[in-house]
């Protein structure tokens, strides 16, 4: 049976019938059609599927979406302040730390709660915080270069 | 894609609707916390419940409860908490490296405690430190609650003595005592989102500073059907003073109490080179801790 759920989604409130079997990657992707958040390996793996919620990130394949019912929740189109790239989005484009794309929201949600929690990481720090996302494209090295690059620049503002 | 079978769903609001709920179901319910490691089975059609009971509505079952001389952990406190509160840190040092350990950052700020136990994986990073520790936890259905030793509480991988009404609701730890330490080290390929290869905790209890060993818990993991002693090792360091050579030669007999198999991440004989090893590093640091504490 479909059950009534409140999510706050980048500042916006939805009310939404969902059947308990969805995940809240479905939800996001096929309900509001926020395709930035991606689904890889559907089983915690990989990370593609990262969103903020209630300001932690989290694997949004692996919760139920009637479990995130009444929470605050952030995708990666939540992250740009309409037309301005967000720092860390663009320290990943001067940077080239994004090739394939697919890991890259992940990545940049990760790497902002790191930012918020942690303004100015270690090298380890970095890598330990995006460690629960993969890029197959094997970037990382400039994926870790543009978040410190971010987190200097986000430090002057 | 991977797809969630059908099944319905209950949020009930405190505990006895929850145990109410449960004993309705027969054993066709299953408890949702973290969901971390049950949804994937779902996924891959391991477990087909019909009912989820999720017990994340529940008051009092996300927090840390500082009590007189021990401390009430709930079941479904996450994971990335036992790494964020200073009381966890500075008295249970042993349970804030396994925690920062288990899975990834993702999968921490899902992933609960009481999950990590209950689902009872041969490999599980918490239940080590925790036996170590003599951790008892809280069982409870709708006709009572009961309090048992964790150690007593695995019977092998994936199986446990729960009954299928019953809602594990909590962890308790007594305040470690004087002049004690632990220390838990994994094994893996690599840091993150790894199963271990080998792990070990260890936690020994000094009489004084320069005293002798007058308790000592070695907890090898990954190297038997569920998390075991390493009894050997235990009675050779206890009643004993503390030295390099008596560290290494219960890490030796350490090697000689498990029994691993072989598999993709080792062969059987790596593994119990590997708890060598750990037994000793971990007894190591777990004397320096001792001779420090209070």
């Amino acid at each position: 049976m479909k059950r009534l759920i409140n999510l706050i989604v980048n500042n916006k409130a939805y009310e939404i019938a969902v059947a308990p079997n969805r995940t809240l990657t479905q939800i996001l992707r096929e309900d509001l059609n926020l395709l930035g958040t991606k689904e890889g390996c559907g089983i915690g793996d990989c990370g593609a599927c990262t969103v903020i919620l209630n300001g932690r990130p989290v694997n949004s394949c692996l919760v139920l979406a009637v479990q995130a019912n009444g929470c605050n929740i952030q995708t990666i189109e939540g992250v740009a302040d309409g037309n301005n790239l967000h720092p860390i989005q663009e320290a990943f484009v001067e940077y080239g730390a994004i090739q394939c794309g697919f890991c890259t929201p992940g990545m940049v949600l990760s790497a902002k709660s790191l930012l918020e929690k942690n303004p100015k990481p270690t090298e380890m720090e970095i890598r330990e915080a995006i460690s629960g996302n993969l890029c197959r494209c094997t970037g990382y090295q400039k994926i870790v270069e543009a978040i410190q690059a971010a987190s200097k620049k986000m430090k002057k503002k | 894609m991977l797809l969630l079978p059908r099944f319905d769903y209950e949020e009930p609001k405190d505990l006895s609707e929850a145990c109410k709920i449960l004993a309705g179901l027969k054993g066709n319910g299953k408890i949702i916390a973290g969901g971390t490691d049950l949804l994937v089975n779902m996924k891959k059609g391991l477990v087909s419940p019909s009912c989820l009971v999720s017990i994340g509505r529940i008051p009092g079952l996300s927090e840390i409860e500082p009590q007189n001389s021990s401390i009430f952990i709930g079941s479904n406190l996450i994971v990335a908490k036992l790494t964020e509160f200073a009381l966890i840190r500075k008295r249970y040092p042993m349970l804030y490296e396994a925690a920062s350990v288990l899975g990834s950052p993702l999968i921490r700020n899902r992933a609960t405690i009481g999950g990590n136990i209950v689902t009872a994986r041969p490999a599980a990073d918490l239940p080590p430190p925790l036996i170590a520790m003599g951790a008892k936890i809280k069982l409870k259905n709708k006709r009572g609650e009961r309090e048992i030793e964790l150690e007593k509480f695995f019977k092998g991988p994936g199986e446990t003595i729960i009954k299928q009404d019953e809602i594990l609701t909590g962890i308790i730890l007594d305040e470690p005592p004087m002049f004690s330490g632990g220390s838990y080290i994994k094994l893996g390929h690599r840091k993150a989102l790894e199963i271990a290869i080998v792990a070990v905790a260890s936690f020994i209890t000094l009489d004084k500073p320069d005293g002798i060993i007058v308790d000592a818990k070695v907890i090898l993991s990954s190297v038997a059907p569920k998390a075991i002693h390493a009894v050997s090792a235990e009675k050779t360091l206890i009643g004993e003073k503390p030295t390099n050579k008596l560290i290494e030669k219960a890490a030796n007999l350490a090697s000689g109490d498990c029994t691993p198999i072989d598999d993709i991440r080792g062969s059987a004989e790596y593994r119990c080179a590997m708890v060598e090893v750990l037994t000793k590093r971990t007894l190591t640091a777990a004397l320096k801790q001792a001779k420090k504490s209070r």
